[in-house]
């Protein structure tokens, strides 16, 4: 026990007069920190966005209430809101809520024409990324365990001590293992200090610090110890390394490509400018559409109403809500089949994602965009139909 | 050649080739340049391929798009104008020419456009959206291949430039035999030069072909020139490190770091860094600030409004008589065109400065190109190839005058060719409401859409900086190479 601490110490000291592991490791601990630190800000940013959303929809719908009295300009001009919170732990991993819209407002009428528009941010920045937490972990932390890693042996091999340190240490752990471990920990603390930090300022539950811990773990001594098999099989340093890199390459970018090119091509989704265009010409027929067409249609799906369509004038509330409605379900199908195309997508993505790629996606609840549209239509339609009820 | 005493010795071009030839010797001989090589030019003709193959695709997808939507609208029967308002038009983004080189933000956008009376709004369709989230961290699109991959190459296959000859000690044989310091600098970067053309062959020949598109010859010139320097660049810094470091690890592992450093991680800080710094507030937000501001203005479909009382008077006074009734023209028409021109003006004033503010945090992320030549080449191919996020603004700004113009022509319709008693009655009952039609001729007032991108000396005045800022990097690497040749003797 004894003999492994002080191999850990002599390691120590070791690692601390080499210059570039200390650069090495002091810029990880810097972009680590950056990417907490701007999670954070990020969430927090997030969080005043909807409260200030939520509180100019209340004035803006109570404003609405107190202009109409009649229910159908109360429907007509009260819009709805729906937003999904960034979770507590949504600074680690920011997920996709640059590309994909986190809030969403729409009218009870035309679904189908509102829900696919976007409140996304500044394209060009979502197309250069963002550095989060799962970012650095997945993608930059093998290339750091790279660096760390393939020198290992090479080093003393070139500067020949290799042979020398192996004849006189006692045992090749006490001087591989302790070199290894000391230069692995020192990784993971400047890659987990700034994680612990951001998760105790956000409240994130212990057991979920450390599932992560753990996932981390694991995933990094794969990537270790790969590096350090690949080591002992070469003889060079940059040979060494290059082929690692290779590999990295390989996970980060060729797979996933080749895998979205097939991904695309095998499943087939009807294009977004169909869904709107049928539906923007089933509304529109519904004006010229016999009336008992539209109302039979209508009461189809929605049987409980069927004693509230009667009207006098050629144009009547009911009717026009009907006729919207009816164009909605028209678009329905297409537009079912063109969320489950792309949740389909997504799932068949997972496979590559769960590989011990750089494109490693932390769990489930982390990964803040779930369900994708599904959320955002769901508590729109439930307060359409508290609303419908009115009519 | 003059006698042996280095640095002193003119640069002779002899020299300088036969260092390259060496150069090029040595990395045929070593399998990991030669493979290196290989799988480059391979990765970047199959980026080419395939993404000219799509960006094909989708012009051709959207331009029959957009011809149908415009037939669609033509084609529809008599009605009442405001119907047509509401039915509404479509545009759709082209992909200019070189977005076979750089798709940019075409797939982050939507590039479909719903357009409307009373309403802007956003592009819908984001193919990123519809997507499996997998090229999060690079696409198969040649602009990511030669910007990210090309630099990993490149010091994959030079890293070794220099440090070599400094390890195996033939550094000193070399300069003593009389090849300057500068003649044998120059010489190995003249090599990666030749490496650097050869992964540039793919993009020119495209761009050939982007120019058989329609492509200004200064755009397809600015964007390659652009490309080479970037790749000079990353050339300088690996003769820069080589030469620095006397043992090939160490130059390896600085230039890998530096790649890691300058292509991976800072690209990404800057984009963050952007968006924590200057937060945009996004459409929502914008749209509730327009609403309040909407409220003033009053209902266009409500010719009671008070807020219409003003044009009332002012109308009457202008035919001189006492009602409404009375007036030759249609009030409700002139009550719909009116309303919409002071809501455009109101929607166009937020609009542009969500835009405004959009470029601003643009901006300053493109100023890490002054970090990392990756961001500098990054904003200058975008601009350049026309995918920029300026573009995007100017398809929105197009697709805006396009909506009030079909919108006020109807609006006009409206006024001048429907007649005020028959639109007040129009719900009275069925034969009213066919009464109050207009002829379908009158769709015709809708014009063709074609997206155009800015002009060729828009785009290359938005590029200097970018311009500027690889420039510098490379005077800058000159220096350093210099200082070290000083070192080296």
């Amino acid at each position: 026990m004894s003999q492994l601490v002080s191999s850990i110490t002599r390691e120590w000291r070791f690692m601390l007069r080499q210059k570039y592991i200390l650069v090495l490791l002091l810029c990880t601990l810097i972009v680590t920190s950056f990417s907490i630190f701007s999670g954070i800000k990020e969430v927090s940013q997030q969080h005043q966005t909807i409260e200030r959303l939520k509180q100019a929809d209340l004035k803006d719908r109570s404003e609405a209430q107190a202009k109409y009295d009649d229910v159908g300009s109360l429907a007509y001009y009260s819009f709805h809101l729906s937003y999904s919170a960034p979770s507590n732990l949504a600074f680690a991993a920011l997920g996709e809520r640059d590309v994909y819209p986190w809030k969403h407002r729409i009218r009870m009428l035309a679904l189908e024409g509102q829900i696919y528009e976007s409140d996304a941010q500044n394209a060009e920045l979502a197309q250069a990324g963002k550095i989060d937490f799962v970012f650095i972990i997945s993608a930059l932390s093998p290339l750091i365990i790279i660096l760390l890693f393939h020198d290992l042996f090479a080093n003393e091999r070139n500067s020949g001590r290799h042979d020398l340190l192996v004849s006189t240490s006692i045992s090749s752990f006490s001087l591989w293992g302790a070199r290894s471990i000391v230069r692995f920990l020192a990784l993971y603390f400047c890659l987990m200090l700034p994680f612990y930090i951001g998760a105790t300022i956000s409240s994130v539950s212990v057991t979920m610090v450390v599932a992560i811990s753990a996932i981390v773990l694991v995933y990094m001594l794969l990537w270790t110890l790969l590096s350090i098999w690949w080591a002992q099989k070469q003889n060079t340093a940059p040979r060494i390394a290059s082929s690692l890199i290779g590999i990295w390459v390989l996970f980060a970018f060729i797979i996933p490509i080749l895998g979205d090119l097939a991904i695309n091509h095998s499943v087939h989704s009807p294009k977004g400018g169909d869904i709107v265009l049928t539906q923007r010409e089933a509304v529109n027929d519904g004006w010229d559409l016999p009336k008992e067409t539209t109302l039979k249609a209508f009461v189809e799906t929605h049987p409980q109403y069927k004693d509230n369509l009667q009207f006098k004038n050629t144009w009547a509330w009911n009717w026009y809500y009907a006729f919207q409605q009816v164009g909605d379900q028209t678009a329905a199908e297409l537009s079912q089949a063109y969320r489950d195309a792309s949740q389909r997508k997504y799932e068949l993505a997972g496979w590559p994602r769960q590989m011990p790629s750089p494109l490693l996606s932390m769990n489930n609840k982390s990964a803040t965009f779930t369900k994708r549209f599904g959320c955002f239509i769901t508590p729109s339609c439930l307060e359409t139909s508290s609303l419908k009820n009115r009519l | 050649m003059s006698v042996a005493s280095s640095g002193t010795s003119p640069l002779s071009m002899s020299v300088i080739l036969s260092v390259t030839k060496d150069e090029w010797r040595y990395w045929m001989r070593s399998k990991l340049a030669l493979s290196v090589l290989v799988i480059g030019v391979l990765l970047t003709l199959g980026s080419v391929i395939v993404t000219s193959i799509q960006m094909i695709e989708l012009n051709h997808q959207r331009q029959s798009l957009q011809n149908n939507a415009e037939d669609t609208f033509v084609d529809q029967p008599d009605r009442h104008p405001h119907r047509m308002v509401h039915y509404g038009h479509y545009a759709f983004r082209l992909p200019s020419p070189l977005s076979m080189l750089d798709p940019g933000v075409d797939a982050y956008t939507g590039n479909s456009i719903f357009l409307e009376g009373h309403r802007q709004n956003s592009a819908m369709f984001a193919e990123q959206r519809q997507g499996t989230a997998l090229t999060k961290l690079g696409s198969l699109s040649p602009s990511f291949i030669v910007q990210m991959l090309a630099p990993l190459l490149l010091v994959l296959i030079g890293y070794s430039t220099v440090s070599r000859e400094r390890e195996s000690q033939t550094l000193s044989f070399i300069l003593g035999q009389g090849t300057s310091v500068g003649s044998l600098l120059m010489g190995k970067a003249l090599a990666l030069f030749f490496i650097v053309s050869l992964i540039m062959a793919p993009l020119i020949v495209s761009s050939v072909f982007a120019l058989y598109q329609g492509e200004s010859i200064a755009i397809v010139i600015s964007f390659l020139l652009g490309y080479m320097l970037y790749l000079i660049v990353w050339a300088l810094v690996i003769l820069a490190i080589s030469s620095v470091f006397s043992k090939n690890s160490e130059s390896f592992t600085s230039l890998i770091f530096l790649w890691v450093l300058l292509c991976i991680a800072l690209p990404r800080i800057a984009s963050t860094t952007a968006a924590t710094i200057a937060p945009t507030p996004g459409k929502l937000e914008t749209d509730f600030a327009v609403i309040a501001e909407l409220r003033k203005l009053g209902d266009g479909h409500n010719a009671n409004d008070p807020a219409f009382d003003k044009l009332k008077a002012s109308l009457l006074k202008q035919y001189n008589v006492d009602s409404i009734d009375q007036l030759p023209i249609n009030f409700r028409g002139a009550v719909a065109r009116n309303s919409e021109a002071e809501l455009t003006q109101v929607l166009n004033q937020f609009a542009e400065k969500s835009m405004t503010k959009e470029l601003e945090q643009t901006l300053l992320a493109r100023h890490f190109g002054w970090l990392s030549p990756m961001v500098a080449i990054r904003s200058l191919s975008m601009i350049n190839a026309g995918t920029s996020i300026e573009t995007h603004h100017r398809f929105l700004r197009e697709t805006e005058a396009l909506r009030f113009d079909f919108v006020q022509a109807l609006n006009t319709v409206h006024v001048e060719q429907l007649d005020y008693q028959i639109d007040i009655n129009r719900s009275n009952d069925e034969a009213s409401s066919k009464k109050a039609r207009v002829s379908a001729e009158n769709w015709q007032v809708l014009k063709d859409f074609k997206f155009e991108i800015d002009s060729p000396s828009t785009r290359l005045s938005r590029s200097t900086s970018s311009y500027l800022q690889l420039l510098i990097w490379i005077v800058f690497l000159s220096l350093i190479i210099k200082t070290i040749g000083r070192r080296l003797q």
